[in-house]
């Protein structure tokens, strides 16, 4: 009788296992060639047009995540999610997750610093234009005799 | 002719009268008493309101699942509440790295900011 029981425990056991490791199959829809996509999101991820293809799956998955958010956004947004997405595919899960890393830890910053920083960045981006308008090259220049 | 009988003298009676039983009828009622026993244990509170039957003795679960599967059908509930949650949090998950994602390549700051 107890060995009985034993062997139904066990079965419900491993029953329970068997369908929990279920949950640990990536519950995501299958790759997405370029040619499926509508025309929403062609218009959305237009810059990744030439590698779309060659983009491993969860990555296009991710990708078409944001696209989701592109009718939403204003033209100016759209620009910059349009200039940056090619560079922003370009980098390392490893890169790509440090980097929304530091988004999350910049955004707990206080408002005051936000805008430091912010200031910071757009003096460097003026000085960097204006040296590059210029043609003046970064390096000291040195006294010749 | 007396019809005031004495409890106590019907049992002595019942009683004397038991012991000029045969075997067998003896057996038969001892198998009854039994059965009878073992169906009073599942059936339902005798204070209950609604009239008792053989039917309605026997537990309600029991009726729409087999008492064999039931253990098969609580696995099957637990597993599909595990499945489920753990679908919901895969997805709030992922809906919250879509919504970082997009902040980032449309933040007035560069990427290159937040890129080592």
């Amino acid at each position: 009788m107890k060995s009985f029981v034993r062997v139904q425990m066990q079965d419900y056991v491993v029953t329970v296992f068997l369908l929990l490791c279920l949950t640990s199959v990536p519950n995501s829809a299958a790759a997405q060639s370029w040619r499926s996509l509508t025309p929403t999101q062609r218009e959305a991820l237009a810059p990744m047009l030439q590698q779309w293809d060659t983009l491993p799956e969860p990555q296009r998955h991710r990708l078409l995540d944001t696209a989701k958010h592109y009718s939403q956004l204003t033209p100016e947004q759209k620009q910059r999610y349009h200039g940056r997405l090619e560079k922003w595919s370009k980098l390392t899960p490893e890169q790509r997750e440090a980097a929304r890393k530091k988004y999350r830890a910049f955004n707990k910053l206080p408002a005051e610093k936000r805008e430091q920083v912010k200031q910071m960045v757009k003096e460097e981006q003026a000085r960097k234009a204006q040296q590059s308008a210029s043609g003046v090259s970064a390096a000291p220049v040195t006294n010749q005799q | 002719m007396t019809n005031n009988l004495d409890p106590r003298k019907i049992a002595k009676l019942l009683t004397q009268s038991t012991r000029q039983l045969d075997a067998a009828t003896l057996s038969a009622l001892f198998n009854a008493r039994q059965n009878a026993l073992k169906r009073q244990s599942v059936r339902s509170p005798v204070f209950a309101l609604t009239p008792t039957s053989a039917h309605t003795s026997a537990r309600w679960t029991d009726r729409l699942v087999p008492h064999s599967a039931q253990p098969w059908i609580a696995v099957a509930l637990l597993a599909a509440i595990l499945v489920a949650g753990t679908s919901f949090w895969q997805h709030a998950q992922e809906q919250q790295i879509s919504e970082l994602d997009v902040a980032i390549l449309t933040d007035d700051l560069p990427i290159e900011v937040f890129v080592d």
